[in-house]
């Protein structure tokens, strides 16, 4: 029997599923993240979590500075950390995603048979993480405006460049979460902490709470190489142009700079990330560890 | 304490309370497990639990194995009340539930036995030397050293029935052991649950299942359960020695279209009857006070436009004991357990 | 009836306690033989959070101390993970998996089954606080002068006691709530980092929010180790090191006294309800 190739209606099927295994993940992560139903829940993850975390670096700089809330340098730090709140909670909520779905629910074994296209599920579930870190975010930066003065003034906020940005990264962090979730498929239980340790990791590099210039030239050049890095700052100028301007590192890039080095790396990474699921897919079905489960 | 019995029961009752989602938190319903349960298991014994899915099988094990109490009545299991003394329990029982699998999957299956003999206090070498022994016993010696990740379902299963016996427990529960397991390896276990309570006569088992021939082949008695009632208990013999002044048939016939179970219930002489569609033919299953009683089944059956395929007239089973008691068949008991559970 | 089998001695007691302890603690340490991944993510890359903040210090200019107090606390990070992953929301994964009930059938302790999973967990724990303070140490350049090292060690082990019978007592939550149980450890990282000073001196928070997070152990166990490292360390103490170690001796009875208590009752309360067995999402 001869191998047959796609025909167009074929191909519109398949783009089709694409869209259709995209909707459902999202739609499933949005169900099982969302937490504004849940009084309790909410308090914990939009509250609590992040404001506690805006609030050590607060601490930590009101200590030092004795409470110089005006210098450039304090809203540089909160932005870049109310924003990365979407880097963890992408990196955390795919690896675990993986582990859950495959220890816990039992189901990943059935989604793999479905007619789901597996990447696409994945990046979905990044997605939900996204929107649904999008309440933390949200607060942590009304609590910065409302109780610290940042200076974030609606009527100066370059609001394309903000949602444009916002697009893109949703995107890059989409990918990425697909490069975690790979690699969760071929690792055991405790993989469910990659993503928080990844982020962590990614918190020194990407010039999130702190400019590049602080750390050596060797880990500058990582920095550089991390589409985060682009997509905090873009936000940053977005929001409080001026601050931004303060630190040298990458004031010599103008926000179209900005956009296309970011649109490039994501890309890089969107690239890597598909080979990456490839080899670890192909792996986790070689040695059958769709349907495991490894705590111990 | 009563030193005659292994586990004694007396009007032991259990319901469950059933709460609304997180919208509507009021109670919706209770659930009654059981009720009245009143049972007495003699030290030594092989004492079957015999009922369908949800007949509060697996909710009896758990309260005699110290996991949930009673709501109302009392139980002893080796002389011990198992909501006032548990901590006294559990040195002296094991239970081993059937389709669930135990124990770390990156472990080995030797040393995943090991970890579990420990928790009981048996010595590494006297463990290992039972590991050993049982894991030959049941077919598993070749995979001791292979991690239980890496087992198919049913030899997961084995790896779990071991682990009940390594630490020589005098009662031990065992919660459908056979499930998952093919028709050789449910043979194993059988003769190996056998072996062991014949080498020690204080050793007592108590086994649920829904296989009516796992039941009569090993067990010394019977307790009949449904809807978390016991409606007998007594030995298969017995039991099915009730349905011995009937006359019990199987009858074949083309598909029955359109005839109503009730013309042939009302006939003279049929005591019950119990249908199975199948591929292209029908099954009835007929309980009759006298044989004579046939000839107006045949009538109707003709007048129904049924050709008869075949007619087989067979010994009473626990099948049909239940379907004595409970007025249908274990599958059709099971049916209506699925839809009462059911949202509305 | 006769009360034992015939064949063999069983262990029982203290005896059987510690050979509980061993038991669970075994598919941890062979675990982390067998998947070694947990080196680099467990292990390597918290040094780069930890890291964060220092860079963020320096940034700050902020004294060397300070670089200090950001790795003593990264380490001391490490078992309160321990204790939150390890240990307490550990019994929710076992009562996925059925292990549960057949740990409260066996004739053991439930203490020592939570501390056999957090001592097996203990060698990444104790690697990764090796790592982020030693080896962050070095890469940072930060050099320290302990005071009295002599008490710096019985901080050390009060808090350890004391955190560990904490954890044993938050774990018995997770016997009756299950999964609720986990996003309360969830909770108990960044606002637990924030209250207990982990990054920064908690008196900064003020005495009265100092005091309160004071019932966590490794609040004041922080504390006096940033006093005991440097000289002249207790300008940024929030009680002097003695009454500290007073404290934490007392929270480290209370603790393992309530866990054992908690335990049980949460136990009968869990066999009364119905709630060892069910999954509860």
């Amino acid at each position: 029997m001869a191998l047959k190739t796609a025909t167009a209606t074929e191909r519109g099927a398949g783009r089709a599923e694409t869209w259709r295994s995209f909707k459902m993940a999202t739609w499933l992560g949005w169900q099982i993240e969302s937490n504004w139903a849940d009084p309790f829940l909410f308090a914990i993850y939009s509250f609590a979590k992040p404001l506690a975390s805006a609030a050590i670096l607060v601490v930590m700089y009101g200590v030092i500075t004795g409470g110089a809330y005006n210098d450039p340098l304090f809203p540089y730090v909160y932005l870049g950390n109310t924003f990365y709140i979407y880097v963890g909670a992408v990196m955390t909520g795919v690896s675990w995603a993986v582990i859950a779905d495959r220890e816990e629910y039992k189901t990943l074994k059935y989604i793999y048979v479905a007619p789901v296209e597996i990447p696409i599920y994945l990046m979905g579930r990044g997605v939900a993480r996204f929107i649904t870190g999008s309440f933390a975010v949200i607060i942590t930066l009304l609590a910065g405006v409302l109780f610290l003065h940042l200076p974030i003034d609606p009527a100066k906020v370059q609001w394309g460049l903000f949602f444009v940005s916002l697009f893109i990264g949703v995107v890059m962090l989409a990918m990425m979460g697909l490069l975690l979730g790979s690699l969760s498929l071929i690792l055991v239980h405790h993989a469910g902490f990659l993503g928080e340790a990844v982020a962590g990791a990614l918190y020194v590099f990407s010039g999130a709470i702190f400019p590049l210039s602080v750390l050596p030239p060797a880990m500058q050049f990582i920095g550089y190489l991390i589409p985060i890095t682009y997509w905090l700052e873009l936000l940053r100028r977005s929001l409080v142009g001026g601050v931004a301007e303060a630190f040298p590192t990458l004031q010599g890039l103008s926000n179209t700079q900005l956009l296309g080095i970011l649109l490039g790396l994501s890309l890089v990474f969107g690239v890597i990330s598909i080979f990456v699921f490839r080899a670890c897919n192909r792996r986790a079905l070689d040695r059958g560890l769709i349907d495991r489960t490894t705590n111990y | 304490m009563s030193t005659e019995f292994a586990i004694q029961t007396e009007a032991l009752g259990r319901i469950y309370k059933i709460r609304g989602g997180k919208r509507n938190k009021e109670i919706r319903k209770e659930l009654v497990a059981l009720e009245d349960v009143t049972l007495s298991v003699r030290q030594g014994e092989l004492f079957g639990l015999l009922g369908p899915n949800g007949a509060g099988k697996t909710t009896l094990i758990k309260i005699l194995t110290t996991l949930l109490s009673p709501t109302s009545g009392w139980a002893r299991v080796a002389g011990f009340d198992v909501s006032k003394d548990p901590k006294l329990v559990r040195p002296r029982i094991n239970m081993v539930s059937g389709g669930e699998s135990s124990g770390y999957g990156l472990l080995t299956v030797r040393e995943n036995l090991w970890m579990f003999a420990q928790f009981y206090g048996v010595p590494s070498k006297e463990a290992y030397r039972r590991i050993d022994m049982m894991l030959e016993a049941v077919g598993l010696a070749d995979r001791a050293h292979t991690k239980s990740s890496e087992l198919s379902t049913g030899l997961r299963q084995k790896m779990n029935i071991v682990r009940g016996f390594i630490t020589e427990p005098q009662v031990l529960f065992l919660d459908e052991p056979t499930l998952g397991l093919d028709v050789n390896a449910s043979r194993d276990v059988r003769r190996f649950v056998e072996g062991w309570l014949a080498e020690d006569t204080e050793r007592t088992l108590l086994l649920t299942t829904h296989y009516m021939a796992e039941a009569d082949e090993l067990c010394e008695r019977v307790a009949i359960i449904n809807k978390g009632k016991v409606l007998a208990c007594d030995s298969p013999a017995a039991l099915k020695l009730r349905l011995q002044r009937d006359a019990l048939f199987e009858v074949q016939t083309t598909p029955l279209d359109g005839l109503p179970m009730s013309e042939l219930e009302k006939l003279d002489g049929v005591s019950n009857v119990t249908h199975t569609p199948g591929d292209g033919h029908a099954t009835l299953n007929f309980r009759l006070r006298e044989e004579a009683a046939l000839v107006g089944v045949f009538t109707t059956l003709s007048g129904a436009h049924a050709d008869i395929l075949r007619l087989t007239k067979h010994e009473p089973t626990l099948e049909d004991v239940f379907v004595d008691l409970v007025g249908r068949s274990m599958a059709e008991a099971e049916e209506e357990e699925a839809e009462d559970e059911q949202p509305a | 009836m006769s009360s034992q089998p015939k064949q063999f001695e069983r262990l029982s007691g203290w005896r059987l306690f510690f050979n509980t302890i061993a038991a669970r603690a075994y598919p941890r340490l062979i675990g982390q033989q067998r998947e070694t991944s947990w080196l680099l993510f467990d292990v390597f890359l918290p040094l780069f959070s930890v890291a964060a903040y220092v860079y963020l210090y320096r940034a700050m200019d902020a004294p060397e101390e300070y670089v200090g107090f950001v790795l003593i606390g990264g380490a001391m990070t490490a078992f309160w993970l321990n204790v939150l992953w390890s240990m307490s929301s550990q019994l929710f994964w076992e009562k996925e998996q059925g292990n549960l009930s057949l740990y409260i059938i066996a004739p053991n302790s439930m203490m020592a089954v939570l501390l056999g999973m957090a001592m097996g967990g203990m060698l990444a724990t104790c690697l990764r606080a090796i790592v982020i303070l030693g080896l962050g140490s070095w890469l940072f350049q930060v050099s320290y002068q302990v005071v009295n090292f002599g008490q710096l060690f019985v901080v050390f082990i009060l808090a350890m006691v004391a955190l560990y019978g904490m954890g044993m007592m938050t774990s018995s939550l997770f016997l009756l709530f299950g999964r609720e149980a986990w996003h309360i450890s969830n909770l108990a990282q960044e606002p637990i980092y924030l209250a207990a000073g982990f990054y920064f001196p908690v008196k900064s928070l003020g005495f009265w929010i100092a005091a309160g997070a004071s019932i966590i152990p490794l609040t004041l166990a922080l504390d006096a180790m940033r006093q005991l490292s440097y000289p002249g360390g207790e300008e940024v103490g929030f009680l002097p090191v003695n009454v500290e170690i007073a404290i934490l001796m007392v929270l480290a009875v209370v603790f393992v006294v309530s866990a054992k208590l908690l335990l049980d009752k949460m136990e009968k309360l869990a066999v009364r309800e119905g709630r060892l067995t069910e999954g509860r999402r």
